[in-house]
């Protein structure tokens, strides 16, 4: 675990290790390959400290400052790509003290300002360092996941793969097929190459569909469920427009997904829009599926658009940073809707997850289908198939059904572009793992990952370090090579897997998790949204947590005791019987012992 | 007893002669308590049975429904799941079962039909069969029955009908016969007068209780003085005070009148730093004052403290009772929701609702004052005593408070019962009035220990790993307030408890038996039943619940059992020694002042007071000490970087647990508040609820597999794998093999030795200079983990968790070793 310094201090406890070092001192690994080399004296106006005087140091990955007073301990460590906006402030005569410098603006909740000294352009050089490396693509240079040299044990790439995934499901049987027809993305490219369809629809059932769909993107199956039979399908709207057009493929399409599950009466449709935005969708020859389809039910589940969502983050950003409201914090954090919007993204995939457990098939989708019905049916799933709440599956749902399915990261994030206003932007997949975030506090021994991997993974977002979440969809991602010339965020995360996992998880299978989606029940993810207030306390590994590793450690030892004492002595009457021993084998097991010794070794 | 078709049954007036009967059955041996199937408590009658009633589980009983058979007493309303064990007869008898609620606790009765619900009163005649009967408590906990189709709909109506007709509404006359019904039995009563009490908490009765106190704290110049033995100095207050050691008694006579009910400055703790922490009520400024009393007023107001003394007015910043009493109605309205009015707050408007009950503001100006008083400790050698105008309220919240967060010992279940008997049972908050269980003080009612309580769980919550006590305990407690049968709760001050106890006999047998002093037992024939103390939890929760009561991981027990008072002060201190002897500062609004007049009958003797004491006082004092102030709102980095180095760190034990208190930081007690709402489901994994915790189950396993071990080589390795004969302990074994951390729930219990215990026996040694271990260093880095182990034992042995062996030879021996030590 020392192999490497800390690359990104996400946590309180990070800055502080990292402080430890001063800025001679500060490792290059081979993450940062062409150390860009802007070295200067700069004050950091810290929202929480005051003004910082300190070093920066800018390299094509990061921008890094440490306090060059002792008496402050201060380090930052910005990966560029969580830049959304670089601006400079004041001119080269304004007046008053540290009026001159840089404000920049990160998407990850929180804003840096530096100030510097007037004379010579002294920000001229930083600026243009973080300007180019920050928005590479604005300056044609690639993102720096292609040219991070970083090595890993273990290869994340490998992590998802259709087929196996569909096997897993118990995919292909009687009534579902797997087809290959978007093998070149001509039905659809933003759908991944293989697709599950049932298995009476003929390929150019398919084609006839997809001219009803919006990008054509078909209904297919996301999930099946092992004993009932009954699936998620995930899809586009239909473009039914203004003159309300039918298409009687896609109608004999949607019966035969219906069924393929004989208990399925009534295939139901949820819409994950509000009412009136499905309607207004017409005007732009979108809309819904009408009385037409027959033995369907079509339920709106109000959830907003991606541009609501933006602007109650934006809201969530001014009452938390830097800082917090305290009188009326309660009513100003309603103000913002955001947790109303993540109750109703949470409360749309437990109707959809209800339904399918009770052995109905469910269709869903949104506009598009990439933004809200990636939500929700990922979030379904994870209700659903115990398997999605291991650290493996976990990774395999996003693969699958935000990766694959084309939910467009580049766009949301906008990774590496300096159009800071596009409104394309928009934090859907932080909603989405702040849901399961909340999943993780009501059901805290139900999932096998802890809630670092949530926040690594929401940092790995940004930061363009890794491939995993770069550009649209498969197809984009085929044509730019990602696979074989950037690193999988997986690979980062498999190959120290215990400091990602939950001691106290319980393996549950064929479980049903039904959160609570009321105002009551959700919190604010304070330990995201607020973590760079140095108030908040960082949680520190709980006693009950640390006492769980040893009791695992001791009976590894007392295991191996066993066997060698019955090996020797085989005649032995005692059997090392019971029940619960066996059971010893998950990767738990072992990992955390590894975490033991390491804990020991600074004694 | 009984009559009636098979399935209803009516309850005559139990007659003399009955009676009799019953008690001679039971003195025979036979008795069998069971009425069809429900375990009743001695002369407990059943008044009807429902069967086949499904009851709707919380998230914490792990969700889902309960099939049993629903069962109205004139005590409770009790629940039967379908194929519940059948209880031992002879096992002690237990209050409530895990599915009961007592009809003293029941607030309102709902039943539900199939298109309508009604609130059912006793008058009301019900023109539907419900399907659902809801019951809202007091204690806030909502319970859901609902009737099967096959459930006779006579039964449903009329236990809907008895339900309503028994709870009462309270009033003087129904709690007595609740606890009539409850405790009065002539075998409960015996039962009652032969239980033990608590001999591992200290209950701040005896004289010899405050000098385990003292002793414990190491207040060396402090004393316990009886001058209000018979209550005639003051009545509220307890029979014994803890005054500076050089005062005497007659001196002090003189101070009483000068305070609001003869509440003068006591003793209440000693920070480890050498602070004093006192509590006083305000001052009576219409009498005449001579030279003398001023004099003895700062004798008794420095104690032994020669610098510094800062008085903490606890009106301004505080709720009142009304306060308190207001938002807490508020707060109720809001989680319970209600299903007669059909008044629930819409989601949306939750937390600006929540917001508007006030509720969370009060908790964190509690533990805002708590915070600023616990700094100023921490600075050492000052007094600090807390002010109120009749000190019967805030004053018992933010003395305890201040206890918990900076005293390790109060963190463990023992030592915060044996706080709640010092700071609000002693010190005579007045429980019956605030609590209002007879409805006949409604202007008085406020709920200020439950205020405190959640007080409590935040810090619990924000620093679960510091305590040993959990959440589970804290909830037990705020159920139990709710209950009218507690002499904790019912009564205003330790005068009207011994009055009360005069009257009905001594109960609780104490450990050393001066029960004989106070006279003869009488047994059967008082008129008020024997109430027991709130403490003897085996009263009302079973085994399984109450080994929920403490952490299955202990945290840091005390390092050393007595605070010597002489831990090192660090370089605050010395600036503040430079305020000069004898100044008294005022704290208010988070601002001291020199005030010119702080007892208001100077005019007497003023000179003699501005002689002695005001020469060295000047301005730049007060910065010293709002230092200490900013230093607390500076504390939460420090105390950050203290965190962030974890368990390896040292941390020192007596550091205050300083809450944050921002606005995303102060959050509700749900599985208080929110336990019973209707549309509460899930607090946790549905299924784990009903589970051992998972280092529980691990420790068990680990347990089975040294016993294999053990079994499988008695004679390859007979020293490295000793197992205790011993049947009974063999928690305890494990327990000191894990270097004093436990595995098990049960080691926590007193028999193997938990940090009260070896208080007990510390004390009865000697003197705590000679007994104490030398106070634990600060920053001596690996040899101590907060988490684990008494350094001393550390320190003997090398201790097998911070030097792992290299290979696996080497671990049985260190066990074995630690098993003979």
């Amino acid at each position: 675990m020392t192999s490497k310094p800390v690359l990104i201090s996400q946590t309180a406890e990070a800055t502080h290790r990292a402080m430890a070092s001063p800025v001679s001192e500060y490792h290059s690994s081979s993450l940062d390959s062409r150390i860009a080399s802007v070295d200067q004296e700069i004050i950091y106006m810290c929202p929480f400290n005051g003004a910082v005087k300190g070093k920066v140091l800018i390299t094509n990955y990061r921008l890094y400052f440490k306090s060059s007073d002792a008496d402050v301990p201060l380090a930052l460590d910005v990966p560029l790509g969580v830049i959304s906006r670089v601006e400079k402030m004041g001119g080269a005569s304004s007046r008053g003290e540290n009026s001159y410098g840089l404000d920049i603006t990160c998407k990850d909740m929180r804003n840096l300002r530096f100030a510097l000294k007037q004379e010579g352009h002294s920000r001229r050089g930083i600026f243009e360092m973080i300007f180019r490396y920050a928005f590479p693509l604005s300056h044609s240079l690639p993102l720096f996941a292609y040219v991070n040299q970083e090595k890993y044990t273990d290869n994340g790439w490998l992590v998802y793969k259709a087929m196996e995934e569909f096997r897993r499901q118990g995919l292909p049987n009687n009534k579902w097929r797997i087809t290959f027809i978007n093998k070149s993305y001509d039905l659809c490219d933003t759908y991944p190459t293989v697709l599950a369809v049932p298995f009476k629809c003929k390929e150019d059932d398919l084609r006839r569909v997809a001219t009803f769909r919006s990008r054509g993107r078909i209904p297919v199956l996301s999930w099946i469920h092992r004993e009932n039979q009954a699936v998620i399908v995930r899809c586009s709207q239909p473009l039914v427009g203004m003159s309300g057009k039918r298409n009687k493929d896609d109608e004999r399409y949607l019966d035969l997904i219906r069924e393929a599950n004989d208990t399925t009466k009534k295939l139901t449709i949820y819409d994950a829009r509000p009412n009136v935005n499905a309607v207004a969708n017409k005007a732009t020859g979108g809309g819904y599926e009408g009385d037409e389809y027959l033995n369907a039910e079509l339920v709106f589940l109000d959830i907003q658009n991606i541009h609501v969502m933006r602007e109650s983050l934006k809201k969530l950003k001014d009452i938390v940073y830097p800082n917090v409201e305290e009188s009326h914090w309660l009513s100003s954090l309603e103000s913002t809707h955001w947790l109303e919007h993540i109750k109703l993204v949470l409360s749309g995939a437990i109707q959809v997850a209800d339904k399918v457990s009770s052995g109905n098939s469910v269709l869903v989708h949104c506009s598009d289908g990439w933004d809200r019905t990636a939500q929700l049916t990922s979030l379904a799933m994870l209700m659903l198939d115990s398997h999605y709440r291991t650290l493996r599956g976990f990774q395999v749902l996003i693969e699958k059904e935000w990766i694959s399915f084309g939910h467009k990261f580049a766009s949301r994030i906008g990774h590496g572009d300096k159009n800071h206003a596009d409104q394309d932007r928009s934090p859907i997949f932080v909603q989405f793992i702040d849901c399961v975030w909340q999943m993780t506090k009501q059901f805290p021994t139900a999932f096998e990952f802890n809630e670092h991997l949530l926040l690594t993974i929401l940092d790995h977002l940004d930061s363009c370090r890794f491939g995993t979440f770069l550009y649209n969809c498969e197809s984009i991602r085929d044509q730019q090579e990602l696979r074989s010339k950037t690193v999988s965020l997986w690979s980062l995360v498999n190959s120290k897997m215990d400091i990602y996992l939950n001691p106290f998880y319980t393996p549950e299978s064929g479980q049903v998790l039904y959160p609570v989606a009321s105002m009551r029940h959700l919190e604010l993810w304070v330990t995201y949204y607020i973590r760079w207030n140095p108030r908040i306390r960082h949680q520190q590994q709980s006693p009950v947590e640390q006492r769980y590793k040893e009791l695992l450690a001791l009976r590894e030892e007392y295991l191996k005791k066993l066997e060698q004492l019955q090996l020797s002595d085989s005649s032995s009457p005692y059997q090392l019987a019971n029940s619960t021993t066996p059971n010893t084998t998950s990767s738990t097991a072992s990992t955390p012992s590894q975490q033991y010794t390491h804990l020991q070794t600074p004694f | 007893m009984l009559t009636g078709s098979r399935t209803t049954f009516k309850v005559r007036q139990m007659l003399p002669d009955i009676k009799e009967r019953m008690l001679s059955q039971s003195s025979i041996g036979a008795r069998s308590r069971d009425v069809f199937g429900l375990r009743c408590l001695p002369g407990e009658c059943v008044l009807q049975r429902t069967v086949m009633v499904r009851k709707k589980l919380t998230a914490r009983e792990g969700r889902g429904w309960l099939s049993g058979t629903l069962f109205c007493t004139h005590f409770r309303v009790a629940f039967v799941p379908q194929d519940s064990p059948k209880a031992d007869d002879n096992a002690d008898p237990i209050l409530l079962g895990d599915h009961d609620i007592a009809l003293a606790s029941i607030e309102k009765v709902v039943a539900v039909g199939p298109n309508r619900t009604k609130l059912v009163t006793p008058n009301s005649s019900l023109k539907f069969t419900p399907e659902e009967l809801v019951l809202y408590c007091r204690d806030m906990r909502v319970m859901c029955f609902l009737f099967d189709r096959l459930t006779p709909d006579a039964q449903v109506i009329e236990i809907t009908y008895t339900i309503a007709k028994t709870y009462q509404p309270l009033k003087p006359g129904s709690v007595l016969a609740f606890q009539n019904a409850a405790l009065g039995s002539v075998e409960m009563k015996q039962f009652l007068s032969n239980r033990r009490r608590d001999s591992h908490m200290n209950w701040f009765e005896s004289a010899s209780d405050w000098e385990q106190e003292l002793e414990r704290c190491g207040a060396t110049s402090w004393r316990v003085s009886s001058v209000n033995d018979r209550f005639e100095m003051s009545n509220s207050l307890s029979k014994f005070i803890v005054v500076p050691q050089k005062v005497l008694d007659t001196e002090l006579k003189k101070s009483f009148a000068h305070f609001n009910e003869g509440r003068i400055p006591r003793w209440c703790w000693r920070h480890p730093r050498g602070s004093d922490l006192l509590r006083m009520s305000s001052f009576q400024n219409n009498i005449y004052h001579e030279k003398d009393d001023i004099r003895n007023l700062e004798m008794v107001l420095f104690g032994c403290q020669s610098s510094l003394c800062v008085v903490v007015e606890l009106g301004d910043e505080l709720p009142s009772p009304a306060d308190i009493q207001l938002a807490h109605s508020r707060l109720r309205a809001l989680c319970l929701g209600d299903i007669s009015s059909s008044v629930s707050v819409p989601d949306d408007k939750w937390l600006s609702t929540l917001e508007g009950t006030h509720w969370l503001d009060y908790i964190r100006s509690c533990l805002r004052k708590a915070s600023e008083v616990s700094c100023l400790l921490r600075s050492g050698h000052l007094t600090v005593a807390l002010q109120e105008v009749e000190d019967r309220d805030m004053s018992c919240v933010v003395s305890s408070l201040v206890q918990v967060m900076c005293d390790p010992h109060y963190r463990t279940q023992q030592g915060f019962q044996g706080l709640v008997q010092k700071e609000w049972v002693m010190a005579g908050h007045r429980f019956y009035s605030r609590i209002n269980y007879h409805r006949e003080s409604d202007k008085e009612e406020s709920p200020v220990f439950l205020l405190f309580l959640d007080c409590v769980w935040h810090l619990w919550f924000q620093f679960p790993s510091r305590f040993q006590l959990t959440d589970d305990f804290l909830l037990a407690l705020h159920d139990s307030v709710h209950l009218p049968l507690f002499s904790t709760f019912l009564s205003n001050c330790q005068r009207e408890r011994c009055k009360r106890s005069q009257n009905v006999g001594q109960l609780y047998t104490p450990v050393n038996g001066w029960r004989d002093m106070l006279g003869p037992d009488s047994s059967s024939d008082t008129s008020d039943p024997p109430l027991p103390p709130v403490w003897d939890w085996a009263l009302q929760y079973s085994r399984e619940r109450r080994d929920g009561f403490v952490q299955p991981v202990a945290p840091t027990p005390p390092l050393q059992p007595l605070l010597n008072g002489n831990l090192n002060t660090n370089l605050d201190t010395h600036r503040l020694a430079d305020a000069g002897p004898g100044s008294v500062f005022l704290l208010s609004r988070g601002a001291f002042t020199c005030p010119a007049n702080l007892p208001p009958w100077r005019s007497g003797g003023s000179g003699a007071y501005r002689k002695s004491h005001r020469r060295a006082l000047s301005c730049e004092n007060v910065p010293g000490l709002e230092r200490l102030l900013k230093a607390w709102a500076l504390t939460e980095l420090p105390q950050n970087t203290a965190a962030a180095s974890g368990p390896k760190g040292p941390l020192d034990p007596y550091e205050p647990l300083l809450p944050l208190l921002m606005g995303p930081c102060m959050s509700l007690w749900r599985e208080c508040y929110l336990r019973g709402a209707l549309h509460a489901q899930a607090f946790s994994h549905p299924v784990s609820a009903n589970r051992p915790h998972p280092v529980d189950r691990l420790a068990q396993e680990v347990q089975q597999l040294r016993d294999q071990l053990a079994q499988l080589s008695p004679r390859a390795a007979p020293d490295t794998l000793t197992v205790t004969p011993d049947p009974r302990r063999p928690d305890t074994n494990l327990n000191q093999s894990a270097n004093n951390s436990t595995f098990l729930y049960s080691a926590l219990r007193p028999k193997s030795t938990p940090p009260p215990t070896s208080t007990n026996q510390h004390t009865s040694r000697g003197p705590p200079s000679a007994s104490a271990p030398p106070p634990r260093p600060t920053r001596d880095g690996p040899k101590h983990s907060f988490l684990f182990g008494h350094s001393a034992v550390a320190e003997t042995r090398s201790d097998p968790r911070y030097h792992p062996p290299p290979g696996a030879t080497k671990l049985p021996k260190s066990n074995g070793s630690s098993l003979t030590s």
